[in-house]
C-alpha cells in the first residue's frame, strides 16, 4: 500500500513538471512584467528581484492601450455574436432540410479557414481600398464574422444532428413554429456547441493580427497590432511594455481553457472530435 | 422555402467577402498589376504564374515550408502521443484542472506576443536561456541571428506552442477506447505493444488523424508567429511562404504576381481540406 501510494505521488510530481515546464516561458513574461527594464536586461537574469507595479500603472496610463483594449474587445464579441447567430440559421438548415448543396458548401466553408492568412486577406485588402472600407468597425467587424462562420456552422451542425427530429416532429404535431421549436427545444441541446463556438472564435479574433493591420488602422487597431507596432520605444526594444501588455492581455484566453475545459476539444477541431479529457 | 431562407444570411456573408474576393484575385492573377505605379492593370495571360514557377526564391520558400510543416507536425505529434500517454491516468492528480490549463495556455497566448517574447528568451546577451548554457558550462549563441540556427529556434517555439494540442488529442483517443475492452485486453494479459495497436490505435486512429491534419493545415499557414519574431530572417532562412506572400503584396504592392501566388496557396488548402472531409467520412463509415 505504502508503495502504490509513494509511485503515485512520484507519478503525479512528474506530470505538474510536464505542465510547468510547458508553462515556464509565459511565467517568464509574467514575471518580467514586474520588474524594472534594467532587472529585464540583467545579466545573469535576475530571478528575485523587488516586484514593481510601474509597468502596468505606465501601460493603463496610455490612451492608445485602452483605446485597443477596447477595440479588440468590441471586435471580438461583436463579430462572435454575429457569426454564432448566422451559423447557427444555416446549421439548422444544413441538417434538418439538407439543400442541394450542402457538402459542397460545408466543404468551401471549411477551405476558407484552411488558407495561408496573407493569402486570404490580400482580395478582401483590394475591396476593401476599393469601396473604402478599410479602418472602419463594421468593415473589420463582418470580415471577422465571416472568418468566425465557417468554424461555427461546423460546430453547430455536428451539434443539431445529434438532436432527434423526433422533438422537431413533435412541436409541429402540436402546432409549434419553426422558430418557437428552435429556441425551445433545440437551442437548450446544443448549448454546448454555441459555447464551444462562441469561446473558439472568441480567442481567434482576440488574438488575431495580420487582418487587423492590414485592414485596420489607428481607429479600430487591436492589442496584437498594439503590440507588434510599439515594440520600439528610445531606440530599444521596450521590454516592459510587452511583458505587462502580454501579461493583461493573456488572462481572457487562460480563463476561458480553465473555465471551459470540457469544451476544448470540440472547440479546437472545428466539433469534428467530441469528448472530455 | 425555410431552408433556403435560413441560409440567406450566411450565404450573403459567403458572397460579399469570399466569392468576389476570390473572383477579384482569381482575375487579378492573370494581369500586371502593382498598387505602386497607379498604372491600371496590364493584361498578362499565364505570365505571372510562370513567373512564380520559374522563381527558384519560391520553390526554396515552398520547400522550407514543407520542411517546417513535416518536421514539426511531426515533434509535436510523437512528443504529444508520448505526453498524452502519460496523462492517461491522471483522474486523480490533485490540481488537475489548473495543471491543464498551464500545458494549454500556450495554445492561446497570442502568437504575436509568443513570437516576440521569445526574441527576449533567445537573446544572446540578454536571455535567459544563454544565461542557462552558461551557467552548465556550454556557451552560448545566437539562436535567432545566426542562420545555422534560427529555423531550428523558430521550429522549437512552434513545437513548444502546439505539442499541447496533439496532447489533447491524444487523450481524446484514449478517452475514445471502451472501458470494457481495456479490461478485457488485461485479462487476456496482453503486452504494452499489442495493447496500444489492438486498442488503442483501433478506436484512436481517426481522432489522432485528424489532430495531425489540423496541425499540418495551421502549420502551413504560420504567419503572426514569425512575423515578430524573425520576419523570414535572417536572410531567408526562416521565411515561409506565408512571409514570402506577405512582402510581395503588403511591402512590395506586386498585386498581381501575389494574387498568383495567392491562387496557388488556395489550391493546396483546397486539397487539404479535401483530405480532411475525406478522413471525417471514413471515421463515420467505419463507426457506423
Amino acid at each position: 500500500m505504502m508503495r502504490a501510494s509513494w509511485r503515485d505521488h512520484a507519478y503525479h510530481a512528474v506530470l505538474w513538471l510536464v505542465a510547468l515546464v510547458f508553462f515556464a516561458p509565459i511565467a517568464w513574461i509574467i514575471l518580467s512584467s514586474f520588474k524594472t527594464a534594467d532587472q529585464i536586461l540583467a545579466t545573469p537574469p535576475v530571478l528575485l528581484f523587488r516586484p514593481t507595479l510601474d509597468n502596468y500603472v505606465q501601460l493603463f496610463a496610455r490612451d492608445s492601450f485602452l483605446h485597443q483594449l477596447f477595440n479588440s474587445l468590441f471586435l471580438s464579441v461583436s463579430a462572435v455574436l454575429i457569426a454564432v447567430a448566422v451559423s447557427f440559421l444555416a446549421a439548422f438548415s444544413f441538417s434538418r432540410f439538407k439543400p442541394a448543396g450542402t457538402d459542397f458548401l460545408m466543404f468551401l466553408l471549411l477551405s476558407i479557414r484552411m488558407l495561408p492568412g496573407s493569402a486570404a486577406i490580400l482580395p478582401v485588402y483590394l475591396m476593401y481600398v476599393g469601396f473604402g472600407w478599410k479602418d472602419t468597425y463594421a468593415g473589420m467587424i463582418l470580415f471577422y464574422a465571416m472568418f468566425s462562420i465557417p468554424f461555427s456552422v461546423w460546430i453547430l451542425k455536428g451539434f443539431i444532428d445529434g438532436v432527434s427530429p423526433r422533438f422537431d416532429e413533435t412541436g409541429r404535431v402540436n402546432g409549434a413554429s419553426w422558430l418557437r421549436i428552435i429556441a425551445r427545444t433545440i437551442l437548450p441541446q446544443v448549448m454546448p456547441g454555441v459555447i464551444a463556438a462562441l469561446i473558439f472564435n472568441f480567442i481567434f479574433v482576440w488574438n488575431e493580427f495580420l487582418f487587423n493591420y492590414i485592414i485596420g488602422g489607428l481607429q479600430t487597431s487591436n492589442v496584437p497590432v498594439a503590440l507588434s507596432t510599439g515594440l520600439y520605444s528610445s531606440g530599444g526594444v521596450d521590454w516592459t511594455f510587452i511583458s505587462a501588455l502580454t501579461t493583461v492581455y493573456l488572462v481572457p484566453p487562460v480563463l476561458v481553457v480553465y473555465l471551459f475545459q470540457r469544451y476544448l476539444l470540440v472547440g479546437m477541431t472545428f466539433g469534428t472530435v467530441r469528448g472530455e479529457v | 422555402m425555410l431552408p433556403g431562407l435560413l441560409l440567406i444570411p450566411v450565404l450573403a456573408f459567403f458572397i460579399v467577402w469570399n466569392t468576389i474576393p476570390t473572383l477579384w484575385l482569381l482575375g487579378l492573377s492573370f494581369y500586371r498589376f502593382s498598387l505602386t505605379s497607379g498604372r491600371a492593370p496590364i493584361y498578362a495571360g499565364l505570365l505571372n504564374f510562370q513567373n512564380i514557377l520559374n522563381d527558384s526564391g519560391v520553390w526554396l520558400d515552398l520547400s522550407r515550408t514543407l520542411l517546417f510543416v513535416v518536421s514539426g507536425v511531426g515533434i509535436q505529434t510523437v512528443l504529444g502521443v508520448a505526453l498524452g500517454l502519460l496523462f492517461w491516468n491522471s483522474g486523480r492528480l490533485p490540481g488537475r484542472r489548473v495543471a491543464l490549463t498551464l500545458l494549454f495556455a500556450p495554445m492561446v497566448l497570442t502568437p504575436v506576443a509568443s513570437g516576440t517574447f521569445w526574441r527576449l528568451i533567445y537573446d544572446p546577451t540578454f536571455g535567459v536561456l544563454n544565461a542557462m548554457l552558461r551557467g552548465v558550462g556550454l556557451s552560448g549563441a545566437n539562436f535567432l541571428g545566426d542562420s545555422s540556427t534560427a529555423f531550428a529556434a523558430v521550429l522549437v517555439v512552434d513545437v513548444w506552442m502546439w505539442t499541447p494540442f496533439m496532447v489533447l488529442m491524444t487523450m481524446a483517443a484514449l478517452a475514445s477506447v471502451p472501458k470494457a475492452e481495456l479490461e478485457a485486453a488485461e485479462i487476456d494479459q496482453l503486452s504494452w505493444m499489442q495493447r496500444m495497436r489492438l486498442v488503442l490505435l483501433h478506436h484512436g486512429k481517426y481522432i489522432l488523424m485528424l489532430g495531425i491534419l489540423l496541425r499540418t493545415i495551421d502549420s502551413f499557414k504560420t504567419m503572426d508567429l514569425i512575423y515578430n519574431m524573425t520576419f523570414g530572417g535572417p536572410g531567408t532562412t526562416t521565411q515561409l511562404v506565408a512571409i514570402t506572400l506577405y512582402r510581395r503584396a503588403f511591402e512590395a504592392f506586386n498585386m498581381g504576381w501575389s494574387s498568383a501566388l495567392a491562387v496557388i496557396l488556395l489550391l493546396i488548402s483546397i486539397a487539404f481540406t479535401a483530405t480532411f472531409i475525406f478522413v471525417l467520412h471514413w471515421r463515420d463509415k467505419a463507426d457506423a
